[in-house]
């Protein structure tokens, strides 16, 4: 389907994909980006066509340096693709805001997905505002087909504005699909070509700079404005309703299908209209004020913080005299909310109460009884490591050696599936967890502290993908500064919580070609870290190991624990143990271990069973790790070799 | 007495500094375990009575209920608790023990124990990079690993559930008055275990007037160099005050006030000096280095004891009363002080939250109004 010719025929797809075949369609050649969840498909799919379609896909080491890969293709007048996560955006707006004021070339598209309700994030971050921030126009599709569409659009509106294009996602519109009609793929290899020796203000054949900064920067400004006066007549701006709604709703992204079916459910559609906005940076200022001025009342309905509302509060104000007065609801004055996912029963709410129509949703009684009976009947099915995943028994080792040294050691984490250590998953371990990399720096900053005082052991734990994305700079700061930590690099051998992406630890890229790895642990050895390694399956070994270096050895050191993730392409499906109980020695309820396995260890491979109260192992899902065989007091768990 | 778990045990006693370390609830489950001579507890178990507060030395004892178990009477306000005879000690010639810093008793009771047959194994101490670590023998050659005094906390009777948990039913156990409390409430059954047999065939107390924090007493050792090479390590009886360090080719004396600052919390609330709860209780007989003090406390103790006598692995002597007066003084004073402190905190008899002690309450207050008669 990615490739298909055939021109206008229809094809269910999933967002991620509509804007992977609307990039092709455009005819990009470079296309880069760090994994993050909503958005890695985007990358992947690309890749599965990279050889076929002339392209150049990776996956590179963070968001910042993806970004500064895609302006390379732009600079040598290629079409250039870079897509990432919403706090991707973060990383990348250092290099983002002086790209900017350089400009690009070969049209240049930024594609962040944001993830509201932090369904797979640990924030729910607006990348929205980075387009205000930064100067440079934001589009947001509206469902699927536009998502194919307006990614093709965006390439040749940032070759035409000469600077590189924002076009955000959400969870909603990336994960879910819909039927796209395909456009014309034309595809032809376009020669790669850096201009440098023109004037130095030349913006196509002189050097790629930021300076002279006022003069690029009202250069910018007036690219912004161009924008918006084509933003005017822009087909993915578009008002259907009555000529004079009683309300107007302003909205965009997947907002605008929820206020759809909100006006259905409450039958409005004749008394209020939706203007659905694509380009809602910079706004199109003649389009909102021709609506603006035909009505009195006007819901903006958005996710997450009120960047439209914002903004078009700031328009209407400015325009007062041709527009009146107009009585705004939105999220600052509470009828919607400013955190969470949005979904079409606030919209409804916030219609009925504003338009005074009467609507009973759910019975007050009923919704709370339903939420009580999830509450107290369902099943327990809190966030968990996989069976046979690494992070278990690493945490149980790191775990058990801190409370055997008995000082109040804790451990910082950031972003990886090993986040959830923060949960009984990983014993509870985790005690501060930000952004990616940011425990390593955390424990560098905690590992000063001695002088203060504090004598807690500090251990940060650090994915190796984010090792290489964020860890590093920490890890050189902590041994350049002497901090007394330990850092344990979680090395599953792939970027594992994104699904599987390779990094450059691993020697393939994003296609599946073969590519030089970069060594962890001599890196670390090289930066001047004590430098250790232990196999978590062995959990005696390993927390006997942390334990030593906690306690006789100082300053910055690492221990990589090192284990192929159970869902890794090499271990998927392939067994190491077959595992059992021997329901003769496991005494289970009765025994005095408590449920040591099912309780504490809770492996989802292993089962209480409620007849017996004893351990039972849930042979489809068990991984054949053979760790519990290890954990289990009365060594009723069994384990045999898988012959091979 | 009232059976709680380890729920109980993680808030009244390890968080709240009366855990002495002793190791009872260590090896009963995977959630305990020691290390450098600490007592801590793994992830969180939801059991309401386990076997860790039933035999905890500082959780619900009953002090009239196991003194009227071993010696058919209530916990007296007595010095030294309920004994039959108290005599001066040594090791025999025929105890072929040596290299011992005092008089031996000990050593020489548990080796004629094991030769005889009164016990088939024996749970010791011995020093492990500096710290006292339980170990069990079954032959008698294996008992001199274990001598000398060592001072810091050490979790003693893990040794005794590991001996027990690897099938032992005659085990000698050799510990300080809180080990040996434990002991004795685990020879109770005190959760009625069915087919319980008292696995303690002879249980030795050691004199005790404080432990040291193990770490921090380690600590001080390797500040003084390679801990492998101390010879001698020693507190000479008053008026000495100041312990005695051999290590290499240095000597070094350390002030008794210094030595005194790394005296975990926990034993500030201890009120047993001479193990009263033991079949013998073994110590220090002032100004006679080459004698122990024996306090024989039941039949089976007195059985052993003068049996080794006369197969010459133990001399004994008669006391004179004089001779232990300096004792009780000192026992009496650590009685009043202990359960002063406990009973300060509301942690004898209490009706609500945690309790380190069950007493008569007669008993209680004769021992804290008793006038201090010594330092």
């Amino acid at each position: 389907m990615l490739l298909s010719k055939s021109e206008g025929k229809e094809f269910l797809l999933m967002g991620n994909q509509a804007i992977a075949r609307g990039a092709l369609e455009a005819g990009v050649s470079v296309a880069a980006g760090y994994p993050g969840t909503p958005s890695s498909e985007i990358i992947e799919n690309l890749a599965s066509v990279a050889p076929e379609a002339d392209l150049y896909v990776e996956w590179s080491v963070n968001e910042k340096v993806s970004l500064e890969v895609a302006a390379a293709g732009s600079f040598a007048g290629l079409r250039s693709l870079c897509v990432m996560k919403q706090n991707g955006v973060n990383v990348a707006s250092d290099f983002l805001l002086h790209l900017v004021l350089s400009g690009t070339r070969g049209g240049m598209v930024l594609i962040p997905c944001d993830d509201p309700g932090a369904i797979s994030s640990v924030n729910e971050g607006e990348s929205r505002y980075f387009a205000r921030l930064m100067e440079i126009p934001l589009l947001e599709p509206g469902d699927f087909q536009e998502a194919k569409d307006m990614t093709k659009w965006a390439f040749s509106l940032s070759e035409e504005l000469g600077n590189v294009v924002m076009l955000r996602s959400v969870t909603r519109l990336s994960h879910a699909s819909g039927n796209v009609k395909l456009g014309a793929l034309n595809r032809t290899k376009p020669a790669a070509k850096f201009n440098f020796s023109g004037n130095l203000l030349d913006a196509k054949t002189g050097p790629v700079i930021t300076a002279p900064v006022p003069f690029r920067h009202t250069q910018q400004q007036g690219k912004l404005k161009k924008a918006a006066a084509l933003f005017e007549t822009s087909p993915f701006n578009r008002y259907e309703g009555p000529e004079n709604p009683e309300l107007l709703i302003i909205t965009s992204s997947a907002c605008y299908l929820y206020s759809r079916e909100a006006l259905r459910v409450l039958d409005t559609e004749k008394r209020a209209g939706i203007l659905k906005l694509g380009t809602t940076w910079p706004l199109p200022p003649e389009l909102l004020k021709k609506h603006l001025a035909a009505a009195e009342k006007v819901l903006i309905v958005e996710e997450v913080l009120p960047f439209l509302e914002e903004n078009i509060k700031i328009l209407a104000m400015e325009n007062i005299d041709s527009i009146g007065k107009i009585k705004f609801f939105g999220k600052n004055d509470g009828t919607l909310p400013s955190v969470n996912e949005m979904n079409p029963d606030y919209v409804i709410k916030a219609i009925s109460s504003i338009l005074n129509i009467p609507y009973t949703g759910m019975p007050e009684e009923y919704e709370k009884s339903g939420q009580i009976l999830s509450f107290t009947k369902s099943p327990n099915r809190e966030l968990t490591f996989c069976p046979g995943c690494p992070h278990r028994a690493s945490y149980w080792s790191i775990n058990r050696a801190l409370t055997l040294n008995g000082e109040n050691g804790f451990v910082c984490g950031d972003i990886g599936c090993y986040t959830m250590a923060i949960l009984p998953a990983g014993f509870g371990t985790i005690k501060t967890a930000h952004s990616m990399g940011s425990g390593t720096g955390v424990a560098s900053g905690f590992g000063k502290l001695k002088s203060f005082g504090m004598n807690q052991p500090v251990v940060s734990v650090c994915g190796d993908s984010t090792f290489f994305h964020a860890g590093m700079p920490a890890l050189v700061n902590a041994v350049h500064n002497n901090s007394d930590m330990l850092l344990v690099i979680l090395d599953n051998s792939g970027t594992a919580m994104t699904g599987f992406q390779p990094h450059p630890g691993i020697p393939s890229g994003a296609a599946g070609n073969e590519l030089p790895s970069v060594d962890i642990e001599g890196i670390c050895r090289s930066i001047g870290a004590k430098t250790f390694t232990a196999d978590p399956f062995n959990v005696a070994e390993t927390e006997k190991k942390v334990l030593e270096i906690i306690e006789n050895e100082r300053g910055p050191r690492v221990l990589i624990m090192r284990q192929g993730c159970a869902l890794s392409p090499e271990k998927k499906g392939k067994k190491k143990y077959n595992v059992s109980v021997d329901s003769n020695i496991c005494k289970g309820s009765d025994c005095g271990c408590n449920r040591l396995c099912t309780r504490v260890f809770r492996c989802p491979g292993l089962v209480c069973d409620s007849a017996t109260g004893k351990a039972m192992i849930d042979e489809i899902i068990c991984a054949g790790c053979g760790v519990c065989a290890d954990i289990c007091p009365s060594g009723a768990i069994k384990r045999s070799e898988v012959a091979l | 007495m009232q059976v709680k778990g380890s729920k109980e045990i993680r808030a009244g006693v390890l968080d709240s500094g009366l855990c002495t370390g002793c190791g009872a609830c260590v090896s009963l489950c995977p959630y305990y375990a020691t290390h450098k001579g600490k007592t801590v507890m793994h992830f969180s178990c939801t059991r309401e009575e386990g076997r860790c507060h039933a035999h905890c030395p500082r959780a619900e004892v009953n002090l009239d209920r196991i003194s009227s178990q071993f010696f058919g009477e209530e916990y007296s306000a007595s010095p030294f608790g309920s004994y039959i005879n108290i005599h001066s000690a040594r090791a025999g010639d025929k105890a072929g023990v040596s290299g011992f810093q005092t008089a031996g008793t000990v050593s020489a009771l548990i080796k004629f124990a094991l030769e005889k047959g009164y016990i088939d194994s024996a749970v010791l101490t011995k020093n492990e990079e500096g710290f006292g670590v339980p170990f069990v023998i079954d032959n008698p050659g294996d008992v001199e690993k274990a001598s000398g005094s060592r001072y810091s906390v050490s979790p003693t009777v893990k040794g005794v559930n590991d001996a027990i948990n690897s099938g032992r039913r005659k085990i000698g156990a050799v510990g300080t008055p809180c080990q040996t409390l434990a002991v004795a409430q685990l020879r109770g059954n005190p959760l009625k275990q069915e087919g319980f047999t008292d696995p303690i065939a002879l249980s030795i107390g050691l004199f005790c007037t404080w432990a040291l924090t193990a770490s921090d007493f380690t600590a001080l050792m390797k500040s003084m160099g390679d801990i492998s090479t101390i010879r001698k390590l020693d507190i000479p009886p008053p008026p000495a005050s100041s312990m005695e360090i051999e290590t290499g080719n240095k000597s070094y004396i350390i002030p008794l006030d210094d030595i005194r600052k790394l005296i975990p919390e926990a034993c500030s609330y201890c009120h047993d000096m001479t193990a009263e709860f033991a079949d013998i209780s073994v110590g220090v007989y002032e100004g006679k280095t080459k004698q122990n003090i024996a306090i024989i406390r039941t039949e089976r103790g007195r059985k052993i004891f003068e049996e080794a006598v006369n197969a010459g692995y133990l001399e004994t002597e008669k006391i004179p009363e004089e001779a232990i007066a300096p004792l009780a003084a000192a026992s009496m004073n650590k009685k009043k002080k202990g359960l002063g402190k406990l009973a300060g905190a509301n942690l004898i008899n209490s009706e609500t939250g945690h309790t380190v002690i069950r007493m008569k309450k007669s008993t209680l207050e004769s021992i804290l109004k008793g006038g201090a008669s010594c330092c």
